[in-house]
Protein backbone atom coordinates (compact mmCIF):
# COMPACT_ATOMS: atom_id res chain seq x y z
CA UNK A 1 0.00 0.00 0.00
CA UNK A 2 1.22 3.47 -0.87
CA UNK A 3 1.25 6.24 1.68
CA UNK A 4 0.23 9.71 0.52
CA UNK A 5 1.50 12.69 2.46
CA UNK A 6 -0.35 15.95 2.47
CA UNK A 7 1.56 18.84 0.91
CA UNK A 8 -0.08 22.26 1.05
CA UNK A 9 -0.50 24.08 -2.27
CA UNK A 10 1.66 26.93 -0.96
CA UNK A 11 4.49 24.53 -0.19
CA UNK A 12 4.11 22.78 -3.57
CA UNK A 13 4.30 26.03 -5.51
CA UNK A 14 7.25 27.21 -3.44
CA UNK A 15 9.14 23.97 -4.01
CA UNK A 16 8.47 24.04 -7.73
CA UNK A 17 9.46 27.69 -8.02
CA UNK A 18 12.69 27.04 -6.15
CA UNK A 19 13.44 24.08 -8.39
CA UNK A 20 12.91 26.12 -11.56
CA UNK A 21 14.85 29.12 -10.28
CA UNK A 22 17.81 26.93 -9.38
CA UNK A 23 17.86 25.41 -12.83
CA UNK A 24 17.67 28.81 -14.53
CA UNK A 25 20.35 30.30 -12.27
CA UNK A 26 22.83 27.67 -13.48
CA UNK A 27 22.82 29.10 -17.01
CA UNK A 28 24.06 32.44 -18.25
CA UNK A 29 21.92 35.49 -18.86
CA UNK A 30 20.53 37.42 -21.81
CA UNK A 31 19.90 41.13 -22.30
CA UNK A 32 17.40 42.26 -24.93
CA UNK A 33 17.11 45.98 -25.58
CA UNK A 34 15.45 48.37 -27.97
CA UNK A 35 17.92 50.69 -29.70
CA UNK A 36 17.26 53.64 -31.99
CA UNK A 37 16.67 51.50 -35.10
CA UNK A 38 15.59 48.11 -33.81
CA UNK A 39 15.99 45.44 -31.19
CA UNK A 40 19.23 43.78 -30.11
CA UNK A 41 19.44 40.48 -28.24
CA UNK A 42 22.72 39.75 -26.46
CA UNK A 43 23.47 36.42 -24.80
CA UNK A 44 26.52 35.29 -22.94
CA UNK A 45 27.15 32.03 -24.79
CA UNK A 46 30.59 30.49 -25.29
CA UNK A 47 29.14 27.89 -27.67
CA UNK A 48 29.10 28.92 -31.31
CA UNK A 49 26.53 26.33 -32.36
CA UNK A 50 24.09 25.81 -29.48
CA UNK A 51 22.15 29.00 -29.94
CA UNK A 52 20.02 30.83 -27.41
CA UNK A 53 18.81 33.44 -29.87
CA UNK A 54 16.86 32.65 -33.02
CA UNK A 55 14.80 34.07 -35.82
CA UNK A 56 11.12 33.17 -35.55
CA UNK A 57 9.46 35.24 -38.25
CA UNK A 58 9.92 38.31 -40.43
CA UNK A 59 9.87 40.70 -37.46
CA UNK A 60 9.99 38.33 -34.49
CA UNK A 61 12.96 36.90 -32.62
CA UNK A 62 13.27 34.41 -29.78
CA UNK A 63 15.67 34.14 -26.86
CA UNK A 64 15.75 31.52 -24.15
CA UNK A 65 17.76 30.85 -21.00
CA UNK A 66 17.92 27.81 -18.76
CA UNK A 67 17.91 24.21 -19.95
CA UNK A 68 18.87 24.09 -23.62
CA UNK A 69 16.69 21.13 -24.62
CA UNK A 70 13.65 22.70 -23.02
CA UNK A 71 13.86 26.17 -24.53
CA UNK A 72 14.99 24.83 -27.90
CA UNK A 73 11.80 22.80 -28.16
CA UNK A 74 9.83 25.95 -27.40
CA UNK A 75 11.85 27.81 -30.05
CA UNK A 76 10.95 25.15 -32.65
CA UNK A 77 7.30 25.26 -31.63
CA UNK A 78 7.37 29.04 -32.02
CA UNK A 79 8.77 28.86 -35.55
CA UNK A 80 6.18 26.23 -36.48
CA UNK A 81 3.40 28.27 -35.01
CA UNK A 82 4.52 31.42 -36.83
CA UNK A 83 5.05 29.73 -40.20
CA UNK A 84 1.73 27.90 -40.09
CA UNK A 85 -0.15 31.01 -38.95
CA UNK A 86 1.39 33.00 -41.81
CA UNK A 87 0.58 30.17 -44.22
CA UNK A 88 -3.04 29.90 -43.09
CA UNK A 89 -3.78 33.63 -42.94
CA UNK A 90 -1.22 36.20 -44.07
CA UNK A 91 2.32 37.11 -43.11
CA UNK A 92 1.12 40.30 -41.47
CA UNK A 93 -1.19 38.37 -39.14
CA UNK A 94 1.69 36.80 -37.25
CA UNK A 95 1.81 38.66 -33.94
CA UNK A 96 4.44 38.26 -31.22
CA UNK A 97 1.87 38.87 -28.51
CA UNK A 98 -0.11 35.79 -29.51
CA UNK A 99 3.06 33.70 -29.50
CA UNK A 100 4.14 35.05 -26.09
CA UNK A 101 0.68 34.15 -24.76
CA UNK A 102 1.00 30.57 -26.00
CA UNK A 103 4.39 30.30 -24.32
CA UNK A 104 2.92 31.71 -21.12
CA UNK A 105 0.06 29.21 -21.18
CA UNK A 106 2.37 26.30 -21.82
CA UNK A 107 4.88 27.29 -19.14
CA UNK A 108 2.01 27.90 -16.70
CA UNK A 109 0.53 24.49 -17.45
CA UNK A 110 3.86 22.77 -17.04
CA UNK A 111 4.49 24.61 -13.79
CA UNK A 112 1.28 23.41 -12.15
CA UNK A 113 0.52 20.16 -13.95
CA UNK A 114 3.79 18.90 -15.39
CA UNK A 115 6.02 16.26 -13.88
CA UNK A 116 8.40 19.11 -13.22
CA UNK A 117 8.30 22.78 -14.15
CA UNK A 118 10.34 23.85 -17.18
CA UNK A 119 13.62 25.44 -16.15
CA UNK A 120 13.50 28.20 -18.73
CA UNK A 121 12.72 31.84 -19.30
CA UNK A 122 11.67 33.03 -22.73
CA UNK A 123 11.79 36.33 -24.51
CA UNK A 124 9.77 37.14 -27.63
CA UNK A 125 10.89 40.33 -29.36
CA UNK A 126 8.97 42.10 -32.08
CA UNK A 127 10.24 44.84 -34.36
CA UNK A 128 7.57 47.47 -34.83
CA UNK A 129 5.83 48.26 -38.12
CA UNK A 130 2.92 50.38 -39.25
CA UNK A 131 0.69 47.63 -37.83
CA UNK A 132 2.31 46.86 -34.48
CA UNK A 133 4.66 48.48 -31.98
CA UNK A 134 8.14 47.28 -31.07
CA UNK A 135 7.72 44.94 -28.11
CA UNK A 136 9.68 42.79 -25.70
CA UNK A 137 7.63 40.08 -24.02
CA UNK A 138 9.28 38.20 -21.21
CA UNK A 139 7.77 34.90 -20.10
CA UNK A 140 8.92 33.46 -16.77
CA UNK A 141 9.13 29.77 -15.82
CA UNK A 142 5.73 29.79 -14.10
CA UNK A 143 3.96 31.48 -17.01
CA UNK A 144 4.05 35.09 -15.88
CA UNK A 145 4.15 37.27 -18.96
CA UNK A 146 5.47 40.82 -18.80
CA UNK A 147 5.66 43.51 -21.44
CA UNK A 148 9.03 45.17 -20.88
CA UNK A 149 9.11 48.81 -21.97
CA UNK A 150 12.73 49.31 -23.11
CA UNK A 151 14.82 46.31 -22.21
CA UNK A 152 14.54 42.90 -20.57
CA UNK A 153 16.98 40.69 -18.73
CA UNK A 154 16.57 36.92 -18.49
CA UNK A 155 18.49 34.44 -16.40
CA UNK A 156 19.71 33.79 -12.90
CA UNK A 157 21.48 37.04 -12.24
CA UNK A 158 18.74 39.15 -13.81
CA UNK A 159 18.27 41.70 -11.01
CA UNK A 160 21.91 42.75 -10.82
CA UNK A 161 22.31 42.86 -14.58
CA UNK A 162 19.09 44.85 -14.94
CA UNK A 163 20.34 47.49 -12.48
CA UNK A 164 23.70 47.74 -14.21
CA UNK A 165 22.12 48.10 -17.65
CA UNK A 166 19.49 50.60 -16.49
CA UNK A 167 22.22 52.81 -15.02
CA UNK A 168 24.28 52.86 -18.18
CA UNK A 169 21.47 53.36 -20.69
CA UNK A 170 19.09 56.22 -20.02
CA UNK A 171 17.61 56.71 -23.49
CA UNK A 172 17.51 55.06 -26.91
CA UNK A 173 21.06 54.75 -28.22
CA UNK A 174 22.63 53.55 -31.47
CA UNK A 175 23.32 49.80 -31.81
CA UNK A 176 27.03 50.03 -30.91
CA UNK A 177 26.33 51.84 -27.62
CA UNK A 178 23.47 49.56 -26.63
CA UNK A 179 25.55 46.48 -27.43
CA UNK A 180 28.47 47.81 -25.38
CA UNK A 181 26.20 48.55 -22.44
CA UNK A 182 24.56 45.13 -22.67
CA UNK A 183 27.92 43.34 -22.83
CA UNK A 184 29.21 45.35 -19.88
CA UNK A 185 26.05 44.66 -17.87
CA UNK A 186 26.33 40.93 -18.58
CA UNK A 187 30.03 40.85 -17.69
CA UNK A 188 29.85 42.86 -14.45
CA UNK A 189 32.61 45.06 -13.07
CA UNK A 190 35.25 42.34 -12.76
CA UNK A 191 35.48 40.87 -16.23
CA UNK A 192 35.28 41.71 -19.90
CA UNK A 193 33.39 39.39 -22.25
CA UNK A 194 35.22 38.77 -25.54
CA UNK A 195 33.17 38.84 -28.75
CA UNK A 196 33.54 35.04 -29.07
CA UNK A 197 31.56 34.57 -25.84
CA UNK A 198 28.69 36.75 -27.01
CA UNK A 199 25.81 35.64 -29.18
CA UNK A 200 24.15 38.64 -30.77
CA UNK A 201 21.05 38.88 -32.93
CA UNK A 202 19.31 42.02 -34.15
CA UNK A 203 15.94 42.89 -35.64
CA UNK A 204 16.34 45.91 -37.90
CA UNK A 205 14.72 47.15 -41.11
CA UNK A 206 17.10 46.85 -44.05
CA UNK A 207 14.54 47.00 -46.81
CA UNK A 208 14.06 43.23 -46.84
CA UNK A 209 11.13 41.17 -45.58
CA UNK A 210 13.19 39.28 -43.02
CA UNK A 211 14.63 41.63 -40.43
CA UNK A 212 16.55 39.21 -38.21
CA UNK A 213 20.30 39.07 -38.51
CA UNK A 214 22.78 37.06 -36.51
CA UNK A 215 25.96 39.09 -36.01
CA UNK A 216 29.31 37.35 -36.59
CA UNK A 217 32.15 37.59 -34.09
CA UNK A 218 33.87 40.08 -36.38
CA UNK A 219 30.81 42.29 -36.57
CA UNK A 220 30.42 42.18 -32.79
CA UNK A 221 34.11 43.02 -32.33
CA UNK A 222 33.79 45.98 -34.63
CA UNK A 223 30.71 47.29 -32.82
CA UNK A 224 32.32 46.85 -29.40
CA UNK A 225 35.26 48.85 -30.74
CA UNK B 1 -3.72 26.75 -33.70
CA UNK B 2 -2.09 26.30 -30.32
CA UNK B 3 1.60 25.91 -29.68
CA UNK B 4 2.64 22.93 -31.84
CA UNK B 5 4.77 20.92 -29.41
CA UNK B 6 5.91 17.39 -30.22
CA UNK B 7 7.57 14.65 -28.23
CA UNK B 8 11.00 13.59 -29.46
CA UNK B 9 9.74 10.45 -31.25
CA UNK B 10 6.79 12.14 -32.98
CA UNK B 11 8.64 15.28 -34.04
CA UNK B 12 8.33 16.06 -37.78
CA UNK B 13 11.76 17.77 -37.81
CA UNK B 14 12.62 20.84 -39.86
CA UNK B 15 10.44 19.83 -42.84
CA UNK B 16 7.47 22.16 -43.05
CA UNK B 17 5.60 19.80 -45.35
CA UNK B 18 5.78 16.89 -42.89
CA UNK B 19 4.78 19.24 -40.11
CA UNK B 20 1.84 20.57 -42.14
CA UNK B 21 0.69 17.02 -42.84
CA UNK B 22 0.96 15.97 -39.20
CA UNK B 23 -1.28 18.83 -38.08
CA UNK B 24 -3.66 18.64 -41.06
CA UNK B 25 -2.63 21.94 -42.64
CA UNK B 26 -1.92 20.66 -46.14
CA UNK B 27 -4.71 20.34 -48.64
CA UNK B 28 -6.55 17.08 -49.13
CA UNK B 29 -7.24 15.62 -52.52
CA UNK B 30 -10.84 14.87 -53.37
CA UNK B 31 -12.69 14.72 -56.65
CA UNK B 32 -11.74 17.46 -59.05
CA UNK B 33 -12.51 18.47 -62.57
CA UNK B 34 -9.65 17.46 -64.82
CA UNK B 35 -8.47 20.52 -66.70
CA UNK B 36 -4.73 20.40 -66.47
CA UNK B 37 -3.37 21.21 -69.84
CA UNK B 38 0.15 22.40 -69.24
CA UNK B 39 -0.49 25.58 -71.09
CA UNK B 40 2.80 27.31 -70.52
CA UNK B 41 6.36 27.59 -71.62
CA UNK B 42 9.15 27.93 -69.11
CA UNK B 43 12.78 27.63 -70.12
CA UNK B 44 15.91 27.25 -68.03
CA UNK B 45 19.36 27.51 -69.61
CA UNK B 46 22.64 26.95 -67.85
CA UNK B 47 25.53 29.24 -68.55
CA UNK B 48 29.10 29.41 -67.26
CA UNK B 49 28.36 30.89 -63.85
CA UNK B 50 24.62 30.56 -63.38
CA UNK B 51 21.22 29.82 -64.83
CA UNK B 52 18.83 31.90 -66.91
CA UNK B 53 15.07 31.34 -66.89
CA UNK B 54 12.40 32.66 -69.23
CA UNK B 55 8.64 32.15 -68.91
CA UNK B 56 5.55 33.34 -70.73
CA UNK B 57 2.84 35.20 -68.80
CA UNK B 58 -0.38 33.66 -70.12
CA UNK B 59 -2.84 31.57 -68.12
CA UNK B 60 -4.93 29.50 -70.49
CA UNK B 61 -8.03 27.42 -69.81
CA UNK B 62 -10.71 27.24 -72.48
CA UNK B 63 -9.90 30.88 -73.04
CA UNK B 64 -7.11 33.24 -71.96
CA UNK B 65 -7.73 33.70 -68.26
CA UNK B 66 -4.89 36.06 -67.54
CA UNK B 67 -2.10 37.75 -69.48
CA UNK B 68 0.25 38.73 -66.68
CA UNK B 69 0.81 35.63 -64.57
CA UNK B 70 4.19 35.23 -62.89
CA UNK B 71 5.31 31.64 -63.43
CA UNK B 72 8.80 32.04 -61.97
CA UNK B 73 9.30 33.08 -58.38
CA UNK B 74 12.36 33.17 -56.13
CA UNK B 75 12.07 30.22 -53.74
CA UNK B 76 14.84 31.80 -51.71
CA UNK B 77 17.83 34.05 -52.38
CA UNK B 78 19.62 31.69 -54.80
CA UNK B 79 16.84 29.40 -56.02
CA UNK B 80 14.11 29.98 -58.58
CA UNK B 81 11.04 27.84 -58.96
CA UNK B 82 8.82 27.80 -62.03
CA UNK B 83 5.46 26.05 -62.38
CA UNK B 84 3.33 24.57 -65.12
CA UNK B 85 -0.01 22.81 -64.96
CA UNK B 86 -2.79 23.64 -62.54
CA UNK B 87 -2.42 27.25 -61.43
CA UNK B 88 -3.95 26.63 -58.01
CA UNK B 89 -1.73 23.65 -57.28
CA UNK B 90 1.28 25.37 -58.77
CA UNK B 91 0.90 28.44 -56.60
CA UNK B 92 0.40 26.23 -53.57
CA UNK B 93 3.56 24.31 -54.41
CA UNK B 94 5.42 27.59 -54.76
CA UNK B 95 4.17 28.80 -51.40
CA UNK B 96 5.05 25.51 -49.71
CA UNK B 97 8.53 25.54 -51.24
CA UNK B 98 9.29 29.12 -50.25
CA UNK B 99 8.01 28.54 -46.75
CA UNK B 100 9.77 25.18 -46.38
CA UNK B 101 13.21 26.42 -47.34
CA UNK B 102 12.93 29.34 -44.94
CA UNK B 103 11.42 27.10 -42.25
CA UNK B 104 14.32 24.69 -42.52
CA UNK B 105 16.80 27.54 -42.28
CA UNK B 106 15.18 28.95 -39.15
CA UNK B 107 14.76 25.56 -37.47
CA UNK B 108 18.32 24.36 -38.06
CA UNK B 109 20.23 27.62 -38.50
CA UNK B 110 21.67 26.28 -41.76
CA UNK B 111 20.55 26.50 -45.37
CA UNK B 112 19.39 23.46 -47.34
CA UNK B 113 21.68 22.43 -50.19
CA UNK B 114 20.33 22.98 -53.71
CA UNK B 115 20.07 19.22 -54.21
CA UNK B 116 18.24 18.99 -50.88
CA UNK B 117 15.72 21.54 -52.09
CA UNK B 118 15.24 19.69 -55.38
CA UNK B 119 14.72 16.33 -53.65
CA UNK B 120 12.37 17.88 -51.10
CA UNK B 121 9.88 18.73 -53.87
CA UNK B 122 9.77 15.18 -55.29
CA UNK B 123 7.32 13.60 -52.84
CA UNK B 124 5.15 16.73 -52.88
CA UNK B 125 4.86 16.59 -56.68
CA UNK B 126 4.34 12.84 -56.53
CA UNK B 127 1.57 13.00 -53.98
CA UNK B 128 -0.20 15.79 -55.79
CA UNK B 129 -0.01 14.24 -59.23
CA UNK B 130 -0.86 10.68 -58.26
CA UNK B 131 -3.88 11.63 -56.18
CA UNK B 132 -5.32 14.52 -58.14
CA UNK B 133 -6.15 15.26 -61.77
CA UNK B 134 -4.81 18.78 -61.18
CA UNK B 135 -1.29 17.98 -62.25
CA UNK B 136 1.54 20.35 -61.52
CA UNK B 137 5.11 20.16 -62.80
CA UNK B 138 7.77 22.45 -61.38
CA UNK B 139 11.17 23.40 -62.68
CA UNK B 140 13.83 24.29 -60.15
CA UNK B 141 17.02 26.16 -60.92
CA UNK B 142 19.54 27.77 -58.68
CA UNK B 143 23.06 28.55 -57.72
CA UNK B 144 24.81 25.67 -55.93
CA UNK B 145 27.13 27.30 -53.46
CA UNK B 146 29.09 24.15 -52.61
CA UNK B 147 29.74 23.30 -56.28
CA UNK B 148 30.01 26.91 -57.38
CA UNK B 149 27.79 26.44 -60.42
CA UNK B 150 24.25 26.91 -61.62
CA UNK B 151 22.10 23.76 -61.69
CA UNK B 152 18.72 22.82 -63.17
CA UNK B 153 16.31 20.13 -61.91
CA UNK B 154 13.21 19.01 -63.77
CA UNK B 155 10.44 16.64 -62.64
CA UNK B 156 8.22 14.07 -64.25
CA UNK B 157 4.55 13.52 -63.43
CA UNK B 158 5.32 10.91 -60.78
CA UNK B 159 7.67 13.21 -58.90
CA UNK B 160 10.92 11.91 -60.35
CA UNK B 161 13.61 14.57 -60.14
CA UNK B 162 16.26 14.80 -62.85
CA UNK B 163 19.19 17.12 -63.12
CA UNK B 164 19.72 18.68 -66.54
CA UNK B 165 23.21 19.76 -67.42
CA UNK B 166 22.29 21.92 -70.38
CA UNK B 167 18.74 23.26 -70.44
CA UNK B 168 15.20 22.25 -69.56
CA UNK B 169 11.71 23.27 -70.62
CA UNK B 170 8.25 22.65 -69.19
CA UNK B 171 4.78 23.29 -70.56
CA UNK B 172 2.93 22.83 -73.82
CA UNK B 173 5.34 25.06 -75.74
CA UNK B 174 8.28 22.82 -74.86
CA UNK B 175 8.74 21.08 -78.25
CA UNK B 176 9.11 24.43 -80.03
CA UNK B 177 11.37 25.97 -77.40
CA UNK B 178 13.44 22.82 -77.23
CA UNK B 179 14.17 22.89 -80.95
CA UNK B 180 15.71 26.33 -80.65
CA UNK B 181 17.61 25.43 -77.49
CA UNK B 182 19.06 22.29 -79.04
CA UNK B 183 20.46 24.23 -81.94
CA UNK B 184 21.66 27.19 -79.93
CA UNK B 185 23.05 25.70 -76.73
CA UNK B 186 26.80 25.67 -76.19
CA UNK B 187 28.90 24.85 -73.14
CA UNK B 188 30.50 28.24 -73.03
CA UNK B 189 27.43 30.50 -73.03
CA UNK B 190 27.78 33.64 -70.96
CA UNK B 191 24.82 35.33 -69.25
CA UNK B 192 24.04 37.61 -72.18
CA UNK B 193 24.13 34.77 -74.72
CA UNK B 194 21.99 32.55 -72.48
CA UNK B 195 19.40 35.32 -72.11
CA UNK B 196 19.35 35.81 -75.85
CA UNK B 197 18.91 32.09 -76.54
CA UNK B 198 16.19 31.79 -73.89
CA UNK B 199 14.28 34.75 -75.32
CA UNK B 200 14.48 33.33 -78.84
CA UNK B 201 13.28 29.91 -77.66
CA UNK B 202 10.33 31.49 -75.89
CA UNK B 203 9.52 33.55 -78.96
CA UNK B 204 9.35 30.34 -81.00
CA UNK B 205 7.08 28.70 -78.43
CA UNK B 206 4.81 31.74 -78.37
CA UNK B 207 4.73 31.70 -82.15
CA UNK B 208 3.71 28.04 -82.45
CA UNK B 209 1.89 27.06 -79.27
CA UNK B 210 -1.60 28.57 -78.89
CA UNK B 211 -1.41 28.29 -75.09
CA UNK B 212 1.88 30.17 -74.76
CA UNK B 213 1.78 33.94 -74.71
CA UNK B 214 4.50 35.65 -76.69
CA UNK B 215 5.52 39.28 -76.23
CA UNK B 216 2.43 41.49 -76.10
CA UNK B 217 3.37 44.83 -77.67
CA UNK B 218 -0.20 46.08 -77.45
CA UNK B 219 -0.42 45.80 -73.65
CA UNK B 220 3.32 46.05 -73.05
CA UNK B 221 3.35 42.72 -71.25
CA UNK B 222 6.50 40.71 -71.83
CA UNK B 223 7.74 37.29 -70.76
CA UNK B 224 9.59 37.03 -67.45
CA UNK B 225 13.35 36.79 -67.66
CA UNK B 226 15.49 36.06 -64.63
CA UNK B 227 19.04 35.03 -63.90
CA UNK B 228 20.40 33.27 -60.83
CA UNK B 229 24.08 33.32 -59.94
CA UNK B 230 26.26 33.68 -56.85
CA UNK B 231 24.72 37.10 -56.23
CA UNK B 232 21.24 35.62 -56.13
CA UNK B 233 17.96 35.84 -58.00
CA UNK B 234 17.67 38.77 -60.35
CA UNK B 235 14.69 39.66 -62.52
CA UNK B 236 15.26 41.70 -65.65
CA UNK B 237 13.21 44.91 -65.78
CA UNK B 238 10.26 44.86 -68.19
CA UNK B 239 11.83 47.60 -70.34
CA UNK B 240 14.95 45.49 -70.89
CA UNK B 241 12.88 42.39 -71.73
CA UNK B 242 10.66 44.45 -74.03
CA UNK B 243 13.69 45.66 -75.96
CA UNK B 244 15.03 42.14 -76.43
CA UNK B 245 11.73 40.90 -77.81
CA UNK B 246 11.30 43.98 -79.96
CA UNK B 247 14.62 43.15 -81.63
CA UNK B 248 13.60 39.55 -82.32
CA UNK B 249 10.26 40.77 -83.60
CA UNK B 250 11.96 43.28 -85.87
CA UNK B 251 14.22 40.61 -87.36
CA UNK B 252 11.26 38.33 -87.94
CA UNK B 253 9.27 41.09 -89.53
CA UNK B 254 12.09 41.71 -91.97
CA UNK B 255 12.32 38.03 -92.89
CA UNK B 256 8.52 37.81 -93.10
CA UNK B 257 8.17 35.38 -90.20
CA UNK B 258 10.91 33.01 -91.22
CA UNK B 259 13.91 32.12 -89.11
CA UNK B 260 15.48 31.44 -92.46
CA UNK B 261 17.61 28.50 -91.47
CA UNK B 262 19.38 30.32 -88.66
CA UNK B 263 18.83 31.32 -85.05
CA UNK B 264 17.35 34.68 -85.78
Amino acid sequence: MTNYFYVSPEQLIKDRAEFAQKGIARGRSIVAAIYDKGVVLVAENPSASLNKISEVYDRIAFAGVGKYNEFDRLREAGIRWADSTGFTYSREDVDARALANYYAQHLGDMFTEGQKPLEVEILVAQLGSSLRPTKLYRVAYEGTISDEPRFAVLGGDAETIRDRFALSEAELEPLATTLKNAAAALAGPDRVLPAEDLEVGVLEDRGTRRTFQRLSDDQVKELLG
Amino acid sequence: MGLPLFSAHGDPGPSFWHFAQSVGLSTSSGEHRADSSHATTVIAVRYQIGVVMVADRQATGNYIASRDVRKIEPADRCTALAISGSAARGLELLKIAQLSFEHYEKMTDSELSLEGKANYLSPIVQRNNLTSPLVVLPLLAGWDDSRQQGRIFEYDGAGGCYERLDFATIGSGSPFAEGTLRLGFRDDLDREAALELGALALYEAGDNDPATGGPDFVRNIFPMMVSIDADGFQELPASDVGERFAQINERRTQSRGLAGGSLR
